[in-house]
């Protein structure tokens, strides 16, 4: 053996290969754009925020970019200072400590892992709806009410996901383009055709869009306020992506931020257009159509696009399955990646932190996300009328709490350096403690709410709320697994590994 | 000259070293284990980000590296190398991109329980795409010792000439005996009345005449109901290597494994070597650079 011969570069190892291509302005909010998903996020949201705040739904997913904005401006400090595969469990646990960072990296994974099953299910409705459209068999979209088939299906769409996630697939630059504007147009089609039948006199409850219908402050409730406000931070989740890339794009100073504002008009700007065109169409009662209809509430496009687009409804299920697809698999990286961080900080089992020798990815992890997936829909499933609504509405109070706490870690890491220019004070400090303050806010007064078994889909368990058992549920279950972790292997808890710390001043 | 490695921390990656070192002991050849990890795309999406996984992965990959060359005798020269590329295959075929590598050595799949050989997604790709010649190592590969013998399996479809004359360069500058093993009677696949059988083994006799004259040649004929049965009947040496033509499918400079070759691997217990169609033979369609690469398998 001659390990002396080993080329001396990056820690021992040469390296050869393909340099990586930039990312660009386009590239970017692409990139962007897809993370946010628009035509999943859509048809999964707007049937539950319309549900809380009614013709408010334009003033709410205004409103809720407030909050969203303001964390993320203290994710790109964090992910800047330390960038890490842990992100929020690793800031919050230099921030905080080992306990809260393990709460934190658990919201983070408990996030995801609602959001894949949620994503799993709409594909699997969206699936069986497109086949019965190529058919021309109306029967075969009703497949997806059936209990047991439908379970088996989601449980399949996992697993290959989880199967393509493991073998390192992923979704390449040109296909991703082409998603992303199939969406678009798609979207922009369903609006404009929603509102043709308006103006044709053909639509289903006719509503005049009204400039109250732009006022958060006519939402009727703090509770309904509260709620929207935490659905809103989900549709926006996937934005911030665009604002942690950084060597990667062809400008690291401008591309980003940038990047992050196109990004931002191009979804408001459709997710207004789509909402206004869908409350102007069928209005917020509860017939047929109608958005208050609990039966359309959990898939809107499932409902309306038929009406509406008539036969191009085929489209709409075909962006909605791909859109879903292909974020179900891209999200499958992030729990992996972070259960692979707890592992290697030794804040889980050894065990999550083994890579795959063949494919170089997260094994154990990938495959853990994938069965709690599966787990968290059966059991949604079995026990919830409306699983699809009430893991949204969990979605977004788990989203309000790991973001929470990553916003205040910010503040906390930062604390030496946020008094020594303006641009500390407003990025680290004054930025993320409000967002962080609101969200968490959002969180007790949502989490509160959520014990009245009314609250949601009307689904309860023992007399509670079903979004407050699988939401608070999950984050209880994450501190009682902490607690038994940390007295089989203390080493993380007594911060061998990782250190609580702050960043030095400036 | 330089032999790449397809190495990864697994049974099959520490088979490849081990084939690797038996064929680079006494050729001064040196080894590249080249790991070859994936390129992550931003426009995969993955969200939320997930920053400096690559770092994990890089510390991962070093200690994967340190294992690897550890496997590696002192008296044969070392290095790791970390490709990025989209696919295993793809990445190695990368990194034999350069004039002095002579030879890619990999290990069969893993899946396979029974039979030594099966091969995988990366030999596939590989048997399919490679400009060199691509050792195959059996599952459980453990032998590091200089090779002893090398037999070559010919029929008698186009290109047998080519990797017959690459097993006479390799036999003499590596001083082995040659076995020429003609499997005419199973290529034609029905009793051969013609006596195409003898003809062939004279033909295999006067191509191998350089070494012939050395006494270090022999020829025989595979017999069996199958190809499978021929290879079984066959005596192995524990040292053998067997080298084999790529399908006349293949386009030029390129392997294609062909059926024979695929039923060959069924039964096999040593390692195969394939050898790409028209390597190193001569003739207006290889130019100077296949002279230079001639001829190391």
């Amino acid at each position: 053996m001659s390990i002396e011969e080993t080329t001396q570069t990056e820690g021992g190892l040469s390296r050869k290969g393909l340099a990586s291509g930039k990312v660009g302005l386009l590239g970017a909010v692409v990139i962007g754009v897809s993370c946010v998903a628009p035509a999943y996020t859509l048809t999964a949201a707007l049937g539950p925020t319309v549900a809380e705040v009614g013709v408010q739904l334009p003033a709410i997913f205004l409103v809720g970019f407030i909050p969203m904005l303001l964390v993320a401006f203290g994710y790109r400090e964090l992910n800047n200072s330390m960038p890490d595969s842990g992100t929020s469990f690793t800031w919050a646990t230099r921030a905080f400590g080992p306990w809260v960072g393990w709460m934190g990296g658990w919201g983070l994974i408990a996030a995801t892992i609602i959001v894949l099953s949620n994503l799993a299910a709409v594909a699997v409705d969206f699936f069986y709806l497109l086949i019965s459209q190529v058919l021309g068999d109306p029967e075969i979209a009703d497949l997806t009410l059936n209990l047991p088939l439908n379970i088996a299906t989601t449980l399949v769409f996992i697993a290959l996901a989880c199967y393509v996630s493991y073998r390192g697939m992923e979704t390449t630059k040109t296909v991703q383009y082409v998603l992303v504007t199939f969406q678009l147009i798609v979207l922009a089609w369903f609006a404009v055709a929603a509102f043709i039948h308006v103006a044709n006199g053909t639509a289903f409850d006719a509503t005049r869009v009204s400039a109250e219908w732009f006022n958060p402050f006519a939402v009727g409730s703090f509770s309904a306020f509260a709620a929207g406000v935490s659905l809103s931070i989900f549709i926006y989740w996937g934005w911030d992506v665009t604002l942690t890339m950084n060597e990667e794009t062809t400008n690291p100073e401008k591309t980003p931020g940038r990047a992050g504002a196109l990004t931002v008009i191009v979804i408001v700007v459709i997710y207004l257009t789509v909402a206004l065109a869908t409350l102007s169409y069928a209005g917020v009662g509860d017939g047929e159509l109608g958005t208050g209809n609990p039966d359309n509430q959990a898939s809107i496009f499932a409902a309306l696009a038929g009406p509406v687009m008539g036969p191009f409804a085929i489209l709409m299920s075909m962006a909605v399955l791909s859109s879903s697809a292909a974020s179900l698999q891209s999200t499958f990286v992030s729990p992996a990646r972070t259960l692979l961080a707890m592992g290697h900080y030794t804040a889980l089992p050894r065990g999550y932190g083994r890579i795959s020798p063949q494919f170089k990815s997260p094994s154990v992890a990938t495959v853990a996300a994938a069965l709690a997936a599966a787990g968290f829909y059966v059991f949604t499933r079995l026990v919830s009328e409306n699983a699809l609504w009430d893991t949204i509405t969990a979605l977004g109070l788990m989203i309000c709490f790991y973001y929470g706490i990553t916003a205040l870690a910010c503040v906390w890491y930062f604390r030496a350096q946020a008094f020594s220019s303006v641009r500390n004070l407003l990025f680290k400090f004054l930025a993320p403690l409000l967002g962080g303050v609101i969200l968490l806010v959002m969180f007790f007064k949502t989490a509160v709410d959520s014990m009245d078994p009314a609250y949601g889909s009307g689904s309860e368990l023992f007399g509670v709320g079903m979004v407050f058992i699988l939401g608070i549920g999950v984050i209880l279950l994450g501190a009682v697994l902490m607690l038994i972790w940390a007295r089989i292997n203390p080493a993380f808890f007594r911060q061998d590994v990782l250190t609580k710390g702050m960043a030095p001043k400036q | 000259m330089r032999y790449i490695v397809g190495y990864t921390a697994d049974g099959r990656g520490h088979d490849a070293v081990r084939l690797a070192v038996a064929l680079a002991r006494s050729q001064d050849a040196s080894l590249d284990l080249v790991l070859v990890t994936p390129e992550h795309s931003l426009y995969a999406g993955a969200y939320p980000p997930a920053r400096n996984y690559d770092g994990m992965l890089s510390d991962q990959l070093k200690e994967w590296m340190e294992e690897g060359l550890a496997l590696v005798p002192e008296d044969v020269p070392a290095r790791g190398v970390v490709v990025r590329a989209d696919s295993n295959a793809e990445g190695l075929i990368t990194a034999a991109g350069d004039p002095d590598v002579t030879l890619i050595v990999i290990g069969a799949s893993s899946r396979g329980l029974a039979a030594p050989f099966s091969v995988g997604n990366v030999a596939r790709g590989l048997l399919h795409a490679a400009p060199v010649p691509v050792a195959l190592a059996p599952k459980g590969y453990s032998r590091t010792d200089p090779v002893t013998r090398l037999t070559c399996a010919v029929g008698r479809r186009a290109g047998a000439e080519d990797v017959v004359a690459v097993a006479v360069s390799s036999a003499r500058r590596r001083g082995l005996p040659l076995r020429l093993v003609s499997l005419v009677p199973l290529d034609a696949g029905q009793s051969d009345p013609d006596g195409a059988e003898d003809a062939a083994n004279r033909r295999l006799r006067e191509a191998a005449s350089a070494l012939a004259d050395q006494g270090r040649v022999s020829v025989e004929t595979a017999h069996g109901a199958s190809v499978e049965d021929a290879i079984d009947a066959l005596e192995w040496d524990e040292g053998e290597i067997l080298l084999v033509g790529s399908s006349r499918l293949a386009q030029h400079l390129r392997i294609f494994l062909g059926s024979t070759a695929n039923k060959i691997l069924r039964t096999l217990t040593v390692p195969m070597v394939v050898v790409p169609r028209t390597y190193s033979a001569p003739g207006p369609t290889s130019g100077e650079g296949t002279t230079a690469r001639e001829a190391n398998a």
